[in-house]
């Protein structure tokens, strides 16, 4: 065993590796007729399409950037604030969390032909949506984050006479911070995909429109630049709020080894 | 491999009283080195021991010795890179019950099975009948003071509970070596001692040979026969100290001017290490 | 140490798990009737409770709706017979492997931070508009927390606890059975559980977006047609089962676990 491994790749360059050969693939499989490019349109003509109609992505995407910045807030303002204020007291926790987590099985998208009944096509019924869609991971990772405060630290404040308001400010939240951070972070990119699902359903504007769009035109090439856009502001989102909660992380444990863990 | 070099059935065993050398444990010219990512690492060197039937010997040694190393290869759970080590006269190949009884630290019980199922969980392996299975596991409880704890799991069990339904695992098959690593590490100050108290009990009864390691000074000088000392990296034996304390053991002891002497001792090897 | 305390009983406990959900329904029927009472809402927007719940109970005897939902249970459960053990597989496979982990694992967790729920127009390109399009999508949206329940099912399998098995001479078999499979069952619930969940969210959207059938499908037909009372009594349907499928496991889950208590 021992030996053999002293042969085998680093894992991170099989990694790139492995990227590398699915994009070779994407662009290889529709141009050799393998794939009909109606399913899979090659990459550089995906990119192209993207460039091409540059404008009207960036004009699609900045009206669902701003209902995303909008279901945000309110998705992760009152979950977070509720998580931290039902996490912190015991004998609430103990009831909600787990008539929370029961709720969490309610395939939520089910709503969303409510929600256009009541607030009509416009963004006012996604952000609707996609707040409810990213509230409950917020809530039920804050909650569990307060949960998991060491005790002793709340101890040591109260040994020093710190008040209710120092206690939450000095101690509970810079102790919950990554928790509610990875809170954040799955709740965050359920909003952004929530807004754009429900413009693939129904809307007159923004880029899960023009993807729909362009699905109905059966034009691959657009769908998946469409697509691709989306999910480099994912993973974009997710590599920002990562990076902040791998720095946060040092206020917990004040070593560096808990980030080779991550 | 392993039926071959198991010891005499249990009904030739039930018939004769043990014979003497069944509990006799010994180690010839061990050594290990190991290979991680690239570093190789002498981890034992030049081990002897030569351990008698019914004997209590305590290995004692700072944390990074390779002496719970040393104690998985006597279990013939890990094999050593040289030397051999035997048990009854027959090599220790790999792990088995019949000959040795092994008790870990906490938490080596299975949550899911009750005491008195974890305690006949290696009979179950067997596929010995049910009811001479729950008679030999009951009579095991009782022997370690657990009587009417049957039914409970370990998290309805306290630490020193649970180590006793793990020497109780361990003593199912009768087997005429026990051996213990670090079985109290986890437990506080009172339990341990109450603890060291019931295996020199247990002990006692039974006869059998303990080889029991720990990093406690006070529950080596305590419990053992034989204190075997070793020093780190590489793990070999710098002291074999011969406990003339006599028994039964008792708490007043642990003030005596002799009991002093024998930490002193120990202590001195520990120290010149962490100086090096 | 003689005589064993009698161990408490948790009867009592279960009791009081079902009263903040009295409680929920209590709220929730309250604000309903209070947004009309108050005029807050329109009758036509929101129907009174008592018409929705008539209609939910109709809308169960109904055999075009029963047939749709026999259309959506096929896909979820076809999804899920495909997904759940795949993906266990594939999982225990690449958390076996101490390499292919360190290669793959931090693809699949990137991957799963990305909603799935994004690539459906893919599918419909790649599959057309049919019952395969809909399992793949559940598939595809289920297959991946599935993955990395598996790595954590695998991680809660204690090394102390081989040990024992294997000090005790026990077979692979035997290990497999009496030590892999007890450890991980709570975690392998849990699994089943948020697969469901998974799965069940996928389609539904999946037949919201592009279908001839299925109960996503009458949902978002009632919301298009304005025909609130009966998307509020198949959201009612809907939300119910899910929640009772999600209970009734969990319940399996604490009972596996009673021993952690």
């Amino acid at each position: 065993m021992a030996p053999q491994a002293r042969f085998r790749l680093e894992p991170a360059t099989v990694r790139r590796l492995l990227g590398l050969a699915v994009l070779l693939l994407w662009e290889v499989l529709p141009r050799a007729g393998l794939i009909p490019a109606l399913f899979l349109p090659p990459l550089t003509e995906t990119l192209g399409a993207l460039v091409h109609h540059a404008g009207e992505y960036a004009h699609h995407l900045l009206f669902s950037l701003y209902a995303i910045g909008i279901a945000m807030g309110v998705a992760c303002g009152i979950g977070i604030g509720a998580g931290l204020l039902v996490g912190s007291v015991a004998p609430l926790r103990q009831s909600v969390q787990p008539v929370a987590s029961g709720l969490y099985a309610v395939p939520l998208v089910i709503l969303y032909p409510l929600f256009t009944a009541w607030f009509g096509i416009g963004p006012q019924s996604k952000i609707v949506f996609a707040s409810l869609y990213g509230l409950l991971p917020c809530f039920l990772g804050t909650m569990a984050g307060v949960q998991t405060i060491d005790r002793h630290y709340i101890t040591v404040a109260r040994s020093l006479r710190a008040s209710r308001l120092q206690l939450l400010t000095r101690v509970l939240l810079p102790a919950a911070i990554p928790t509610v951070l990875s809170a954040f972070r799955i709740g965050g990119a359920l909003v952004i995909v929530g807004i754009v699902v429900a413009e693939m359903l129904t809307s007159t504007e923004g880029i899960g429109y023009l993807i729909t769009r362009n699905r109905t035109l059966l034009n691959s090439p657009r769908v998946f630049a469409g697509i691709l856009l989306v999910v480099a502001l994912v993973i974009g989102f997710d590599a920002l709020v990562r990076l902040l909660e791998r720095r946060t992380r040092h206020w917990r444990f004040s070593t560096r080894s808990a980030d080779a863990v991550a | 491999m392993t039926t071959l070099l198991q010891a005499p059935d249990r009904a030739d065993r039930a018939a004769a009283p043990q014979t003497p050398a069944a509990g006799h444990v010994q180690v010839r010219g061990l050594g290990h080195t190991y290979d991680a990512a690239g570093r190789v690492t002498r981890a034992l060197d030049g081990i002897e021991l030569d351990i008698a039937p019914g004997r209590f010997v305590v290995i004692v040694g700072t944390s990074g010795c390779g002496k719970s190393s040393l104690l998985m290869m006597m279990t013939g759970l890990v094999s050593p890179s040289e030397g051999s080590i035997t048990c009854g006269g027959m090599p220790m190949m790999a792990p088995d019950p019949d000959r040795v009884g092994v008790v870990f630290q906490e938490a080596s019980l299975y949550p899911w099975l009750t005491a008195q199922q974890n305690v006949e969980f290696p009979l179950s392996l067997r596929k010995l009948p049910k009811a001479e299975r729950a008679a030999r596991a009951r009579e095991r409880l009782a022997l370690v003071g657990l009587q009417g704890f049957e039914d409970r799991y370990p998290h309805e069990l306290s630490g020193g509970m649970k180590q006793r339904v793990s020497i109780a695992r361990g003593l199912v098959q009768d087997p005429p070596v026990l051996m213990l690593d670090e079985p109290f590490a986890a437990l506080d100050e009172q339990t341990r001692i109450t603890m060291g108290d019931e295996l020199l009990r247990i002990w006692e009864r039974t006869g059998k040979t303990v080889i029991f390691v720990t990093h406690s000074l006070t529950e080596a000088a305590y419990l053992a026969d034989e204190i075997i000392v070793m020093s780190a990296r590489p793990g070999r034996i710098v002291d074999r100290i011969e406990v003339d304390l006599p028994r039964p053991r008792t708490y007043a002891m642990m003030s005596t001017p002799r009991f002093a002497a024998l930490r002193e001792r120990i202590w001195g090897h520990i120290r010149n290490q962490a100086g090096e | 140490m003689s005589a064993a305390p009698p161990i408490p009983s948790h009867a009592g406990r279960r009791a009081r798990g079902l009263l903040p959900w009295a409680l929920v329904l209590a709220v929730l029927c309250v604000a309903w009737q209070g947004a009309l009472v108050t005029g807050l809402m329109a009758p036509e927007l929101l129907p009174p409770l008592g018409e929705v719940v008539t209609t939910a109970v109709e809308l169960l005897t109904r055999p075009s709706v029963m047939a749709h939902a026999g259309t959506t249970l096929a896909e979820v459960a076809v999804a899920f017979v495909i997904a759940v053990p795949l993906g266990l597989l594939l999982g225990i496979a690449i958390a076996e492997s101490r390499y292919w982990s360190a290669v793959l694992k931090p693809v699949i967790f990137l991957v799963f931070s990305i909603p799935k729920t994004i690539f459906l127009p893919m599918f419909i390109l790649a599959f057309g508009i049919n019952f395969a399009q809909k399992v793949g999508f559940g598939v595809f949206s289920t297959i991946f927390i599935v993955l990395i329940s598996a790595f954590s099912a695998l991680d809660s399998v204690k090394a102390e606890h081989l040990r024992v098995a294997r000090i005790y001479g026990a077979t692979p078999r035997q290990v497999a059975w009496r030590v892999y499979l007890p450890s991980m069952a709570p975690v392998l619930l849990e699994a089943v559980r948020l697969a469901m969940m998974f799965n069940l969210t996928g389609i539904l959207l999946a037949e919201m977006y592009a279908a001839r059938s299925g109960l996503g499908q009458l949902v978002s037909n009632w919301g298009e047609n304005f025909m609130l009372r009966e998307l509020l009594a198949g959201i009612l349907i809907i939300s119910t089962a899910a929640i009772l499928f999600n209970e009734a496991v969990r319940w399996l889950e604490t009972r596996c676990e009673h021993w952690r208590a």
